[in-house]
């Protein structure tokens, strides 16, 4: 029993930070019908803000954690930069195709920039102790404050940005941008703001995320957001790419596999059922699991 | 300021090396007695290639050699250089990728290099070894303990003891602390790790110790250890041999081990070496107590050649050489000697050199013979780390010369 609730633990850690980071990909795929590949370098964007920022708000007497403030700005900056210089550019001439390739470039961008940077170089960072060191314990299995604060943040951030997008006009503009963009423009909505909002709120959540993996696994380097950014994007495939719950659930689904296949089949072939999953998945659900299968536009 | 003052030296030392080579003096063979000239430079350069890992997850390492190479070719040089000859090292990068190791070995062949020390992980070095083989190319690594990187009549040598021995070390410890079951947690992925677990595993057979637990992952990249441990806690081992590297050990492994409920000896090898740079400050760092390590030597060893080594690389540095320093700094004294031996730096007659089983190598890591296959018979310094909770430090356990009997 006790291995199973240790494994569920590890599990929903996991799980949760792969769905804050599929979010990313979800509503930038939602509104713009473009895989923003550089999104999970966003997440490494984030880490070394908040390994920069960390002296500065221990000296201004908060604790380490408040550095993701920093790190949700910076994100958003970076995020927003990249679809004004970047992305929107290549819409109006390019192709979807150009653009794929132009999100691909942008995430070697920032990964080899990143490297270029002196105080940055090549060699990974280790963060230092985000939250309160400790836990408590449940039928004999510890449960850390971290991993207890990864879930709940995760849940909380999840259930706000879907009121957000369900309840308030920029969250109904979004949706209605992702629906159909010229009859948005009819409606009077903004669509070239609206998907700038987009950009901001996706990096920034990257930003969170990158909180919660930091707090996790405290290592920082330039290719950390390649991996996890290609789990998350699966993890949004498999929900249903576009949907914000899809992206809940598909992470958690990630997050769990992983877990349960190392604790009950083999400890080296989680990522070989994570993938077999998907595949499973994709072939009898094409648009995921809770994907609603429309034609393609013309 | 200091900048302008090095390139001077450096241009006054090309134009006397200039000059030399200028004068028509016959620099085929350079007599051994030349080489006690108070540094006149006889002949012409040596060139020494070396690879090292100064980016990527093991940059640490990359740092470790060329800082102890330095060290090694400024003494040399200040000593009047091997055989009169002054040395110069051209330096290449592995990113700590077997692809790019081979493209630097390459890129270093290509400059006409037939002297090679490097790399430093096996999982690179193993990619480049048929390459040295083909090429006729002399490679001396300071630290791939593979075992599959030397074999006998090649081009590959080591300064460092094989996964063999290293793996069979920590089974010998763990039978002489009193531990009968035992676990592991390894990389199935990685040769390092692998060799290491396929090393341990047969040595417990032999010391009739059981191992009764394995857990793997597939890569290094891997963050989340705590099922692994987990089921080591259900197997009721207190003893787990984990062969990682340190960027692993440090952030992940050790802290998530403990708080999966693991409470009994963490073992690993000489990649847990400069760990205690990367742990997680503010973290509750007691976790890092009762982890045990195989490694080189150790820097607070009283004997006269490690105090010296220490010593100088402090003053230059200002740092303590870690034991991938002190191999590459033996490594390069191991080809100064074959050098000396064989006069002349063609890469066949180093090897020749080399290949000989009676020379005696005395370096920071110990005074040693290559065996038939290029591997050095010496002994493994056991370390552990201790903590007050606030920082790690390391701590000198036992030397152990040669693996007990069964």
């Amino acid at each position: 029993m006790s291995t199973f609730i240790q494994t569920l633990i590890v599990g929903l850690r996991l799980g949760s930070i792969y769905a804050l980071v599929a979010l990313g990909y979800t509503m930038v795929y939602g509104i713009i019908r473009l895989i923003n590949f550089a999104h999970g370098d966003f997440l490494m964007v984030g880490g070394y803000t908040m390994i920069f920022t960390i002296p500065v708000t221990l000296a201004l007497g908060l604790p380490a954690w408040s550095s993701v403030v920093f790190a949700i700005l910076i994100c958003a900056v970076v995020g927003v930069s990249t679809e004004l210089v970047a992305y929107r550019p290549i819409r109006k001439r390019g192709t979807s195709m150009t653009a794929l390739i132009t999100a691909i470039a942008v995430s070697l961008l920032l990964e080899n920039l990143a490297q270029a940077i002196p105080a940055i170089g090549p060699n990974p960072v280790v963060a230092s102790q985000f939250f309160s060191t400790g836990g408590f314990s449940v039928s004999g299995v510890t449960m850390e404050w971290t991993t207890v604060y990864t879930i709940v943040i995760s849940a909380v951030v999840m259930v706000v940005l879907y009121q957000f997008t369900q309840k308030t006009k920029l969250g109904r503009a979004m949706r209605c941008v992702s629906e159909d963009k010229e009859a948005s423009i009819l409606m009077g909505i903004n669509v070239n703001n609206t998907i700038v909002l987009t950009f901001a709120i996706g990096s920034g959540l990257s930003a969170v995320a990158a909180l919660m993996y930091l707090a996790q696994y405290p290592k920082v380097y330039t290719t950390m957001g390649a991996l996890l950014g290609l789990k998350a994007f699966v993890a949004a495939v498999l929900g249903g790419i576009g949907v914000i719950p899809g992206a809940m659930l598909g992470g958690l689904i990630i997050g769990l596999v992983e877990s349960f296949t190392t604790s009950y089949v083999s400890s080296s072939m989680a990522d070989t059922f994570v993938f077999l999953i998907l595949i499973v998945v994709l072939i009898l659900k094409p648009a995921g699991i809770l994907g609603k299968n429309v034609g393609e536009k013309v | 300021m200091n900048k302008k003052l090095a390139c001077l030296l450096l241009a006054a030392c090309m134009l006397v090396s200039l000059a030399a080579c200028g004068s028509g003096a016959s620099t085929t063979s350079a007599a051994p007695e030349a080489s006690g000239d108070a540094g006149a430079a006889t002949g012409e350069e040596i060139t020494i290639g070396t690879i090292s890992p100064n980016t990527g997850s093991l940059a640490a390492y990359g740092a470790a050699v060329t800082t102890a190479v330095d060290l090694a070719v400024e003494q040399i040089n200040a000593a009047g250089g091997i055989n009169g000859s002054q040395v110069k090292i051209v330096n290449a990068d592995d990113q700590f990728d077997p692809t790019e190791c081979l493209n630097a070995f390459n890129s270093l062949v290509s400059q006409g290099i037939g002297l090679i020390l490097g790399s430093v992980t096996s999982g690179c070095t193993s990619a480049i070894t048929d390459a040295a083989n083909e090429e006729q190319v002399c490679l001396l690594t300071p630290s791939a303990t593979a075992d599959s990187i030397t074999t006998a009549d090649d081009y590959v040598f080591r300064a460092c003891y094989a996964d063999s021995f290293q793996g069979a070390i920590a089974a010998a410890y763990a039978k002489q602390s009193g531990y009968t079951e035992v676990g592991v947690v390894y990389c199935a992925a990685d040769t390092y790790s692998k060799g290491l677990y396929d090393s341990f595993n047969a040595a417990c057979e032999k010391y009739g110790v059981t191992v009764k637990a394995v857990e793997s992952t597939a890569s290094l990249d891997v963050q989340d250890y705590t099922n692994q441990f987990a089921s080591m806690v259900k197997a009721g081992v207190q003893f787990v041999y984990a062969p990682y590297y340190y960027d692993v050990i440090g952030p992940y492994i050790v802290t998530q081990a403990r708080a999966a409920g693991y409470k009994g000896i963490i073992m690993g090898a000489d990649g847990y070496d400069t760990t205690p740079d990367y742990v997680v400050d503010g973290a509750d760092l007691s976790v890092f107590n009762d982890v045990y390590y195989t490694n080189h030597y150790d820097p607070s060893d009283t004997s006269e050649t490690v105090q010296a080594f220490v010593k100088a690389y402090e003053a230059k540095f200002g740092s303590t050489p870690n034991a991938i320093s002190a191999l590459a700094y033996d490594a390069v004294y191991m080809y100064k000697q074959a050098i000396e031996t064989a006069g002349s730096v063609d890469p066949t007659a180093v090897r020749d050199a080399l290949a000989d089983t009676t020379a005696v190598y005395t370096g920071v890591t110990g005074t040693f013979s290559l065996d038939s296959t290029g591997t050095p018979a010496k002994g493994a310094s056991i370390i552990s780390f201790t903590s007050d909770g606030t920082k790690v430090t390391t701590k000198f356990v036992d030397v152990v010369k040669e693996l007990p009997a069964a």
